[in-house]
């Protein structure tokens, strides 16, 4: 019996003995050829192989996507991510938003169409989830419920503790995002949540099975919530009526919302306002053509 | 010091193959070449995620090339060390015999050169066929090697000539502003790769197949410990030196003990 | 006049200090009001990420610390204000140069650029032909330069990186007003060493000379993982900050780092007749011989440009495969022989026979 158990023990380490002895001659072989190998290796000018500008800014955007700098002060080490021309240091690292369904096609910078003020669309878009302003709730339904919820898994989380701190690399910089759900038997869900999130990643897989009447459709079912007139930045930033957003049950300190919500903040939107908010964000009844032509009137942006 | 041919431990039979003073040669061997190993790779693979935590438990840049270089110092010595002490055996068993015996002449002395256990010879080229007729199934009879099989000696000149490539090439690397008075500056080229090349060749050589010899095959595992004894065990004696046991067994009058080349 | 009227009704509305938030020194139109939103950001015409964040933390480890945002951004003169256009280093800013009391300005080290291998213009003024082709591949400021940060050092009691706050306590017992000591201090000690590591360096050279897309348009051998193959490299990597990076052997010693040029030019520092001489500066190869230029720093093991390295290396390879291969094949048919110990073609010559 015992003589049987040795034998098996060693006739199973015989053979990992000769699974790692295959295993090491496969290991060695890129170091053994470790140089013959790269130096054949063609290189082809994207230029001269005849590459339209859209594929080589393709193969560009792949290349230096996830690049980051270092930069060793000694007494300190800062990490950062490379945007190529970019002269000021960012002092930061960003986690991205992996958990938003409208992130998976729109991207994390979506907002371009109104010249002036896009780069402040996008700078809300850092920390608001897109249904915050794109799903106002319709007309006789109660009002939202807003929470906070982690960038990487789309779960809620609490108040950020950056909120309430004056250090400037936590600035803004929270990890989260806020966004707004219902309350469905007594528990909060964020309509936009895992179900949502999966469904759009399902429909993203299997788009091509469909046709393109279907396609077509389909598109349209997913953005059925979006509302054609957002949320307006005075529905927040106002002095004399209360916000959209209930800025204290989100953990913004007084001093904070008094300067959301201060002449200097406020004065701007309405500079804003006043010249260069584009006209359609003001009148629903427009036909799309002259959206789109109002649009691209405007001249002044950031 | 006097080592039996055959000692006794529990009533069984351990065959001697190493003195002390070759096993102390052997320790301070792998001492060296680890430490070297440690302190040279992560600088040749240093894109590797493992190469900069290893080189900073070495001592970082600062450090680890001084442990380096001792470590070749020690490992040059040892080199120096173990050609003296073998010229030194040679003269002492084998001229000094010839003259004892009046029969020293260069032929003689040439002869007994080639004679020595650790020089290749005829028998390891008949040896290296019958192992192939074993191990491809055209022949059931393992090869019988005798004191130092070809494998052990190729094992041994592995070392034997990989330091002088790496020592002097290391040597040169680190006092290079005093030799570019004497020498082309490519010679430096030329050390660099001559030091790295064959220093991956020796570790990887050492840490597969040497280990396998002596580590990882089924009839050592964990480990081997003639090198900590200086004695094989009689089963690992038949396995690997058959004919020395049987030639060893009779010289000690064990004739009618002798087992046979049977399979583990 | 719309303009100004903007600007100091936008000055008196951030100083009213309503937000309570520290608005620092160089920004005296509050710029960050807005600016300081990580977000802040777009994607431009050509796809380009174009980032509008400032962090105030950053701009104030630097030299610029000291400049107003409009000193740069000059064409910024009303809020909200329209994209703004690119900034040129070779203007005037408001700053004195202590030594000449003038005005300051990267001119001189823009006209030096202008002169080295990286411009555009060849001797002759006249565009050079790849610059005609791509003229992207050639260096502005900021393909080399992000925004500079001091790398202060502290002397007081033994080296250590960063402000010595005892050394500092020195300074301020006469230099009390402003942060004059801090910056001044930071200052001085970041230029006595390099002030970016030489791992950085190889890092910003690498950009271009690393793309292999770069070399074949440039004609040029993969220098950077050549370099990554020599001693310097290495220690480079493991953060060393005594060996070479790309600058200290590619600048003629006390010239300007931007003064870089072509091998083939004599005045060189890689050119055939000065290599000795950049090898054996006082802080490196001090006491070497003159055939140290012989030796060849960014070998790429091409058959006609280094063809020693390359039958060297094809030698070794072959050993090493052979050596290596022949010992992997002999140990797996020997594991495999174990799980068959008593198989074999021929019958004649048995096992158990006595050997000799």
């Amino acid at each position: 019996m015992l003589g049987a158990v040795r034998k098996t023990i060693y006739i199973l380490y015989t053979i990992a003995l000769m699974v790692f002895t295959v295993w090491y001659a496969n290991f060695i072989y890129p170091i053994i050829f470790a140089h013959s190998d790269s130096k054949h290796a063609e290189v082809v000018d994207a230029q001269e192989q005849g590459k339209t500008e859209e594929e080589q800014m393709f193969e560009k955007f792949l290349r230096e996507q996830g690049e980051t700098s270092t930069t060793d002060l000694g007494y300190m080490v800062v990490k950062e991510q490379y945007v190529k021309g970019h002269f000021h240091h960012v002092g930061m690292t960003i986690e991205p938003d992996t958990s938003n369904a409208c992130i998976k096609c729109h991207g994390a910078v979506p907002h371009d169409k109104a010249k002036t003020i896009r780069g402040f669309l996008n700078m809300h878009a850092f920390f608001l989830s897109c249904e915050l302003c794109h799903i106002p709730p319709k007309e006789g339904q109660p009002k939202w419920d807003f929470r906070w919820y982690d960038k990487a898994d789309g779960e809620v989380v609490s108040n950020p503790p950056g909120l309430v701190t004056t250090e400037i690399d936590k600035y803004g910089n929270y990890g989260a995002k806020i966004s707004l759900g219902v309350h469905q038997d007594g528990t909060f869900r964020f309509i936009n949540s895992k179900k949502e999130r999966d469904f759009v990643d399902e429909y993203l897989k299997k788009k091509d099975l469909l046709g393109e009447m279907e396609q077509s459709k389909m598109k349209k079912v997913i953005h059925r919530k979006v509302a054609e007139k957002p949320i307006l930045c005075e529905e927040c930033h106002t002095e004399d009526k209360e916000p959209y957003l209930p800025f204290a049950e989100l953990g913004y300190p007084p001093r904070r919302i008094s300067a959301l919500t201060s002449t200097e903040v406020v004065g701007m939107v309405k500079k804003y306002r006043k010249f260069y908010i584009p006209n359609f964000l003001m009148q629903d009844e427009k036909s799309d053509d002259s959206k789109m032509n109002k649009a691209k009137e405007e001249t002044g942006s950031l | 010091m006097k080592y039996p041919k055959i000692a006794y431990r529990n009533g069984k039979r351990y065959f001697y193959r190493f003195s002390l003073v070759q096993r102390v040669q052997h320790v301070i061997l792998f001492t060296t070449v680890i430490t070297l190993s440690l302190t040279g790779f992560p600088l040749r693979y240093y894109d590797q995620p493992w190469a900069e935590p290893l080189y900073n438990f070495m001592g970082g840049i600062e450090v680890a090339p001084w442990i380096h270089r001792i470590a070749g110092l020690i490992l040059l010595a040892l080199f120096v060390f173990h050609t003296g002490y073998w010229i030194y055996l040679f003269f002492k068993n084998r001229i000094g015999r010839l003259r004892r015996e009046n029969q020293l002449t260069m032929r003689n002395a040439i002869r007994e050169f080639f004679s020595q256990e650790m020089i290749p010879n005829a028998k390891d080229g008949r040896d290296l066929v019958d192992m192939f007729k074993y191990l491809l199934y055209f022949t059931n009879r393992p090869p019988r090697y005798d004191r130092i099989s070809w494998k052990e000696k190729f094992d041994y000149f592995a070392p034997y000539w990989g330091i002088p490539i790496l020592g002097p090439a290391g040597a040169a690397l680190w006092f290079r502003d005093e030799i570019t008075h004497y020498v082309p500056g490519i010679v430096l080229n030329a050390f660099y790769i001559m030091h790295t090349d064959e220093a991956l060749l020796a570790a990887l050589f050492l840490f597969f197949v040497h280990w396998y010899n002596v580590h990882y095959s089924p009839e050592k595992f964990p480990l081997g410990t003639v090198f900590l004894t200086g004695y094989l065990s009689e089963s690992d004696m038949i396995h690997e030196h058959y004919a020395e046991y049987v030639r060893t067994m009779k010289e000690q009058g064990l004739e009618h003990e002798i087992k046979p080349q049977g399979h583990h | 006049m719309k303009n100004i009227i903007l600007i100091l009704g936008f000055a008196l509305l951030s100083n009213l200090g309503v937000s309570g938030e520290k608005v620092f020194a160089s920004d005296e139109l509050n710029c960050v009001l807005c600016h300081k939103h990580r977000g802040l950001s777009r994607v431009d015409e050509n796809g380009e990420f174009r980032l509008f964040f400032i962090n105030e933390k950053m701009v104030k480890k630097g030299p610029h610390s000291k400049v107003k945002c409009i000193d740069c951004h000059r064409d910024i003169d009303e809020i909200p204000h329209k994209p703004a256009e690119k900034v040129d280093c070779t203007v005037e800013c408001h700053l004195e140069e202590p030594s000449s009391k003038q005005k300051f300005t990267h001119k001189p080290v823009s006209e030096v650029l202008s002169k080295s291998v990286h411009s555009k213009y060849d001797a002759e003024g006249n565009l050079k032909e790849l610059a005609v082709k791509y003229p992207d591949d050639y260096p502005d400021c900021k393909d080399c330069h992000e925004q500079p940060l001091y790398r202060p050092l502290s002397f007081f009691k033994g080296h250590a990186a960063g402000i010595s706050e005892r050394g500092l306590s020195r300074c301020k017992s006469c230099h009390t007003k402003g942060d004059f000591a801090e910056s001044f201090y930071a200052h001085v000690t970041s230029r006595l060493q390099k002030m970016r590591s030489p791992k950085e360096i190889v890092g910003i050279c690498a950009r271009c000379h690393g793309d292999p897309q770069f070399q074949k348009r440039h004609e040029l051998d993969a220098v950077v993982t050549s370099y990554m193959e020599t001693f310097h490299g290495k220690a480079v990597h493991f953060g060393s900050e005594a060996a070479p990076d790309c600058v200290d052997c590619h600048v003629v010693s006390g010239e300007s780092v931007h003064f870089i040029e072509g091998q083939d030019s004599p005045t060189s520092s890689v050119a055939k007749g000065n290599v000795a001489t950049t090898c054996r500066t006082s802080e490196c190869h001090a006491d070497a011989g003159e055939n140290i230029a012989g030796y060849q720093v960014h070998v790429t093991y091409d058959k006609d440009k280094y063809p020693l390295q390359h039958y060297m290396l094809k030698f070794f390879t072959a050993l090493m495969a052979a050596v290596l291969y022949f010992f992997v094949i002999i140990i797996f048919l020997e594991l495999l022989r174990r799980l068959f110990p008593n198989f074999s073609f021929t019958k004649s010559s048995g096992a158990d026979e006595q050997g000799h």
